[in-house]
């Protein structure tokens, strides 16, 4: 797991342009037609002392290289756990889930991989800019100027040297934006990133994360998987949106959202935007509760 | 409807500001602080000693019962130097007697913290010596080592020993789920997860026993110096009490207070450095 290794490994990756629509160009196809993520027939039964729970089932998804995919449910409809297990950190007890072909284990030792809690899990011993840069620490790799680039792409360079509990939550959930995104991963998986903030806050969160993810993983062809209960934030963040069942969690819909990109605030008030809200709350409201 | 645009600087700003009136209400004259913190303490000892001196004085008790502070603070005054040289003996067994209990405590802890297989054959063991009353085996100490300061360090690391290793090992279960979630999705090996994770988070509650244990380790050293000492304030305490000289003994008691203070308070000077991060030395959040 040399820093050597680690590189020749990530050379496939960084070539891996045959797919001229990976470039972006503005209002060009920023979405490759390459699979990248597969989430294949994946279920989660636990074994409890009351029995047998299901919480995942027959979940079959595949996502393209650089698309936007929430999934949205009610809460306990396993969306976490799915994330969870796209990310290698629980094992499925039904089906496999391949990130360019490989196990989720193999994506972990590339550091393919970039995960944002709701809990920013912020090391509060390390500062803004040590934060940041721990998948580099824990990677071996030259640390100072993705850092230092990432710490300013999230607005927060005047508090590198700031410490977590001098932050407010916004700037906290930013930090982990930058700690996700400073290895280069190729795929970033959310799981309710602002869910734990306040309305204005979590609002301005949204393009934040548009605009860095635009900036620093679009044009390479990063993929995001986001895992909201929000509607208006799946809309507008996604190029996609899998709508989830209750438990047992089973794909109810998968509603497209073609809305141009880059979006802002305007689009909020956009008839297609405020359409695919509706449509997005009927699938809801009808698979959601009938199942 | 439309929300303003909400451009990044403007964020900065506002929480700069909310910032730097946090920090403000941290950054106090540290001579304020220890005045707040010492006052009250001075105070209420100088009550005790007060009323203290009062009684013996106003029922004339005999100074071989109970000898009045004045008298306490005269044999002090008259003998600096012994009680000192003597302090420095007990302090020297009690401090390495706490370095080797807490290093044993924080490896085995170390070890356990990885497996519990391991815990749970370690962790009765660990009971075991607990349970065992130190002044059973202080005596057996000394035939094994012998007089002077190998029986002091190994009693001192017996009492430390436990309450430390409980300590590191909740410490370093004691890690965010998420944050642990976070190294694993980035394929860190056991050693990184300790070193980056573990061992940091384990840090409050390394120093909550540290700071109970270091009186400990005095007390520890006081044991041992009871039955084996030939030098340190435990054996001067025997001996005054055999030849009822109470007012040396009550200087000796004195004194191990203030060993047992000074190291409580240094203990808990280095935790605020090094648990800067911590809410338990932030006043204010």
């Amino acid at each position: 797991m040399d820093g050597r290794r680690g590189a020749l490994r990530r050379v496939p990756f960084s070539v891996a342009q045959p797919f001229p629509s990976v470039h972006t160009i503005r209002g060009a196809a920023r979405v490759s037609n390459e699979q990248h993520v597969l989430i294949e027939d994946v279920a989660m039964t636990y074994e409890t002392k009351g029995g047998r729970l299901a919480a995942l089932s027959a979940i079959d998804v595949g996502v393209r290289r650089g698309e936007f995919v929430s999934f949205i449910g009610p809460s306990g409809c396993g969306k976490s756990t799915l994330l969870r297990i796209v990310a290698g950190l629980q094992r499925p007890t039904g089906g496999r889930v391949r990130i360019d072909g490989e196990p989720p284990r193999e994506a972990q030792r590339q550091k393919a991989i970039g995960l944002v809690f709701q809990d920013p899990c912020l090391l509060p011993w390390r500062s803004v800019s040590a934060n940041v840069s721990l998948p580099l620490a824990v990677n071996r790799r030259p640390v100072a100027v993705a850092t230092e680039r990432l710490v300013e792409r999230v607005g927060l360079a005047p508090f590198s040297d700031y410490y977590p509990h001098q932050l407010s939550g916004g700037m906290q959930q930013r930090v982990a934006l930058a700690r996700a995104l400073v290895a280069a991963p190729s795929l970033l998986l959310m799981d309710e990133p602002f869910g734990a903030l306040d309305e204005i806050t979590r609002s301005a969160m949204r393009y934040e994360l548009l605009r860095v993810w635009r900036a620093e993983a679009a044009e390479r062809g990063a993929t995001v998987l986001f895992v909201t209960h929000s509607v208006a934030e799946a809309v507008l963040l996604s190029d996609r949106v899998v709508v989830l069942t209750p438990r047992p969690g089973s794909v109810a819909a998968v509603l497209d959202i073609d809305l141009p990109r880059p979006r802002d605030e305007e689009i909020e008030l956009d008839a297609a935007f405020l359409d695919y809200v509706r449509q997005l709350r009927a699938l809801l409201r009808d698979r959601g509760e009938t199942t | 409807m439309s929300l303003p645009a909400v451009g990044e600087r403007e964020w900065s700003d506002a929480d700069a500001a909310l910032v730097a009136a946090g920090a403000g209400r941290r950054v106090r004259p540290w001579l304020r602080e220890l005045a707040a913190n010492a006052l009250p303490a001075v105070v209420g000892m100088a009550a005790i000693l007060g009323a203290w001196e009062a009684w013996v004085r106003l029922r004339d008790v005999k100074a071989y019962l109970v000898p009045a502070p004045s008298v306490v603070a005269e044999r002090l005054a008259a003998d600096p130097g012994f009680f000192t040289e003597e302090g420095l003996k007990t302090l020297e067994g009690a401090l390495l007697g706490f370095g080797l209990g807490a290093a044993v405590a924080i490896v085995l802890a170390t070890v356990m913290s990885q497996s519990r297989l391991l815990e749970r054959s370690i962790f009765p063991i660990a009971i075991l010596i607990k349970v065992t009353p130190i002044v059973a085996i202080a005596p057996l100490l000394t035939i094994w080592f012998g007089f002077g300061l190998l029986p002091k360090v190994f009693i001192a690391a017996l009492i430390v020993f436990f309450p430390i290793m409980v300590n590191a090992l909740i410490g370093f279960r004691s890690v965010n789920p998420s944050a642990l979630a976070l190294l694993e999705s980035l394929a860190a090996n056991r050693a990184e997860v300790f070193l980056r994770l573990r061992l940091p988070s384990s840090l409050p509650y390394l120093f909550a026993a540290f700071r109970f244990s270091i009186p400990l380790s005095v007390i520890g050293a006081v044991v041992a110096e009871w039955f084996s000492g030939d030098r340190g304030l435990g054996s001067v305490i025997y001996v005054a009490n055999n030849n009822l000289e109470t007012d040396t003994l009550f200087a000796a008691v004195f004194t191990l207070a203030l060993l047992g203070v000074g190291l409580y308070l240094l203990t808990a000077a280095v935790e605020r450095r090094v648990l800067f991060w911590h809410e338990s030395t932030l006043d204010l959040r």
